[in-house]
């Protein structure tokens, strides 16, 4: 998005408070923080939830079958109708009681929980985002701090190296990746990982060549401070930001990306990840089980868009070039 | 024209790099391929002839000797069941997990192999071991027909090793024993290494001969040519991306026309909403819902199939408005900058209308940016619709590529990712000879 008449005093005193005033400078982008919060939050629960029934050693509550509580709609308020096969756990209750909230998002075609499924699959979502983001920014930023400062021989080999991975179109390299590595999580985050370094590695260089003529570096180098100690102790901090939008950028679509190979189903195996979700959900819609395929997009939707406006605030706010 | 050239000559490394590449990611890091297309309970046999077919049993860079599949390395660390009936084998243990197996007086290791060698290859096997004082020990090697040869082992060396070459012979080895003829003999692995006749022909060579026959292989699970199937899939698949490309870049167009025109108007701020918000929506959405309920639902459409282009409406349909959000925004901001220029004040200022400036000065000058973005969306066309196609069973490239690696068809999935990397390339180029034909102002070198 474009920056006309930026509403607001310009932000000063360097990049946290032009992040603070990005997140809360507008109503909107205290709803779409509040919004990632709160999916933070579900994260969080969700892995509470599967770490307690790994140590437990027990099968997880949202994988658990209740045959007679299959296809249940969405509802606050229902009569629980337990019976002797579901009464397995803590779940005594007599028939016909009402509960409030119990399966609020209603159940799939086996009588587990879309809620709490949903739940595990933010848990998915962000583990891979956050996975993907630990792998690609040290080695974009590394990568582009280098070849930015030191030019020549080192700039050939790494833009070689950058130009020939941003030539395999993206997806089919995270597909071929996830393919050789195996079906699974670990592939989905190498694959991703490992291909989506380049765009970061660009802009980084950019920034570094810029700053190399830059008078404090001519200050550190006139100190006698080596090359390494003024690139990351000196540059890294002035180009840093960068790596901040592209998290917030690259977030979402690392999310699109689990999902879709989740759904061909290469991503997660047998957990609930929202491209799993998805798949299952497409085979129900079928028999008119609408709730489970409008819940898993709701979420994605939700979520992917306030990340959106939320990296789309945080590159006016920050750098206006990147792209 | 010169410029093309000089182009071409600078993507000739990163084309290199693309097959270094793909390379590394399907002869290096993927393990055995073969176990990936037969499984893991294939007979050796098939794999080896699957191994020798793909010039996977070359080694990997250069080398004198490789694996066999015929006899999987021995080790005898760990305790082989299979070798406790034997009389005059022992394993003995020492410490945790580790071992060797010895060998009485008397005593003979068989060595069984899963299939005949072959005939005229040179063997080498290679065992770790000490064979005690003045003791004596032979390989007797069989061969079709019953032929027997025997070969005294060498005394170890300092370091245990122990080689017992077996020279090409014209016919094949069936089997393999050791004997101890006198004294004790440890052992803790064997290992069986096939000579290759050229040392350099490795599996890199292999791939790159390959390629320069423009041979993208064979398909293992349908048994064509690669090429072929992906010649045969770039029809239907255009049918369906062209459409898409064309009418997104129109409605995208159109749409952040009208932007540009209202800027800061609802209807601006309207289609930017919608834009973001379309952005968002994933694209498996739009085709689950989408075939649901047009084509399912409301019967508008047929669910499946490529027969007319009735079938392809709703899939172009899905392609347009899953690109549109970000397409939209993109040209919107493009069109924004340009009408922040002098030229377009300049314009105002002479009392143009805005609807003709809009056309005459601020299109035009977009054209710029949008061609050279158009141009690199090209390489889209071939893999943008791996979805839509297996959804709607458009027999093109995507279904082709997404059946590949459901089915690990190595061979498939590194002739879809090689063709997309060179498209890729050469879109690049074109994007830059566009730019520089659109725009006399720029002179590339």
């Amino acid at each position: 998005m474009s920056v006309e008449g930026t509403i607001g005093p310009v932000p000063r005193g360097g990049t946290w408070a032009a992040v603070r005033h990005a997140v809360c400078g507008s109503r909107a982008a205290r709803v779409c923080a509040g919004v990632i919060a709160l999916f933070v939050a579900a994260a969080l629960y969700g892995e509470a939830v599967y770490c307690w029934h790994r140590w437990r050693d027990q099968t997880p509550s949202y994988q658990r079958v209740h045959l007679d509580e299959r296809y249940l709609p969405p509802s606050v308020l229902r009569r629980s109708r337990p019976t002797a096969e579901s009464n397995t756990g803590t779940d005594q209750r007599p028939m016909g009681v009402r509960r409030l909230l119990y399966r609020p998002l209603g159940t799939d075609n086996l009588g587990r929980d879309v809620l709490q499924r949903l739940i595990q699959g933010a848990r998915i979502a962000f583990l891979v985002g956050i996975i993907t983001a630990t792998i690609a920014i040290p080695i974009g930023t590394a990568l582009g701090c280098l070849a930015g400062y030191f030019g020549g021989r080192v700039d050939d080999g790494i833009m070689w190296l950058n130009s020939t991975i941003a030539a395999i179109p993206g997806l089919l390299l995270v597909l071929a990746v996830a393919m050789v590595v195996g079906k699974g999580l670990t592939g989905v985050y190498l694959g991703i990982g490992l291909t989506t370094w380049v765009g970061l590695c660009r802009i980084v260089r950019a920034e570094v060549l810029k700053q190399r003529e830059q008078g404090y570096v001519l200050a550190a180098k006139v100190l006698g401070y080596g090359s390494f100690r003024i690139l990351f102790r000196h540059i890294l901090p002035n180009v840093a930001h960068l790596a901040l939008v592209t998290f917030s950028l690259r977030f979402p679509a690392a999310i699109g990306t689990e999902v879709f190979l989740s759904f061909l189903g290469i991503g997660a195996q047998g957990e609930p990840s929202w491209g799993v979700m998805l798949s299952n959900a497409r085979l129900r819609l079928w028999q008119g089980a609408w709730w489970e395929l409008t819940a898993v997009t709701l979420a994605i939707v939700l979520v992917v868009l306030a990340f959106n406006l939320l990296g789309d605030r945080l590159r006016d706010a920050l750098d206006p070039r990147v792209s | 024209m010169r410029y093309v050239l000089r182009r071409l000559m600078q993507s000739v490394p990163t084309v290199f790099g693309v097959l270094l590449v793909t390379f590394v990611l399907f002869h290096v890091v993927s393990g055995s391929p073969a176990v990936l297309v037969l499984g893991q309970n294939a007979a050796p046999l098939s794999l080896e002839e699957f191994d020798e077919q793909k010039g996977f049993n070359k080694p990997l860079l250069a080398g004198r000797w490789v694996r066999t599949r015929a006899f999987a390395d021995a080790d005898f660390h760990k305790r082989v069941d299979s070798l406790d009936e034997i009389e005059g084998v022992e394993h003995v243990r020492s410490g945790a997990g580790a071992g060797w197996l010895k060998i009485r007086q008397g005593g003979v290791l068989p060595v069984p192999l899963a299939f005949p060698l072959r005939s005229h290859t040179a063997y080498r096997w290679e065992m770790a071991g000490r064979l005690a004082e003045g003791g004596e020990a032979v390989w007797i090697t069989r061969f079709a027909g019953g032929r027997e040869k025997t070969n005294t082992l060498a005394a170890a060396s300092s370091r245990g090793r122990i080689r017992v070459d077996v020279p090409a012979c014209d016919a094949a080895i069936t089997e393999a024993r050791l004997v101890v003829l006198r004294g004790e003999m440890d052992l803790r692995h064997l290992r069986l290494r096939r000579a290759v006749p050229r040392w350099w022909d490795s599996q890199l060579v292999f791939y790159f001969r390959q390629l320069a026959r423009l041979d993208l292989g064979v398909s293992a699970a349908t048994n064509q040519p690669v090429a072929r199937m992906l010649a045969e899939g770039l029809g239907p698949s255009l049918a369906l991306t062209v459409p898409i490309f064309l009418v997104g870049l129109a409605a995208a167009v159109s749409l952040a026309l009208l932007c540009a025109y209202t800027h800061g108007g609802w209807p601006d701020r309207l289609i930017l909403g919608v834009a973001v918000t379309l952005m968002s929506v994933n694209y498996l959405v739009w085709i689950v819902v989408g075939q649901f309920v047009f084509a399912y639902k409301l019967g508008w459409f047929p669910v499946w199939g490529f027969e007319s282009w009735r079938h392809l409406a709703l899939p172009v349909l899905i392609g347009v408005i899953s690109g549109l959000g970000a397409d939209t925004r993109f040209y919107r901001a493009i069109m924004l900058e340009e009408i922040g220029r002098d030229y377009v004040r300049t314009a105002k200022a002479k009392g143009v209308k805005p609807f003709g400036m809009l056309f005459r000065h601020v299109l035009r000058n977009a054209m710029i940016p949008i061609s050279t973005h158009v141009a690199m969306t090209i390489p889209f066309l071939y893999t943008g619709s791996l979805l839509l196609e297996s959804f709607f069973g458009i027999p093109g490239l995507g279904g082709v590529g997404i059946n590949a690696i459901n089915s690990a068809d190595v061979d498939v999935v590194r002739g879809v990712v090689l063709v997309g990397s060179v498209l890729y390339i050469l879109a690049g180029i074109i994007s830059d000879v566009v730019y520089m034909w659109l725009d006399p102002r720029v002179r590339l070198r």
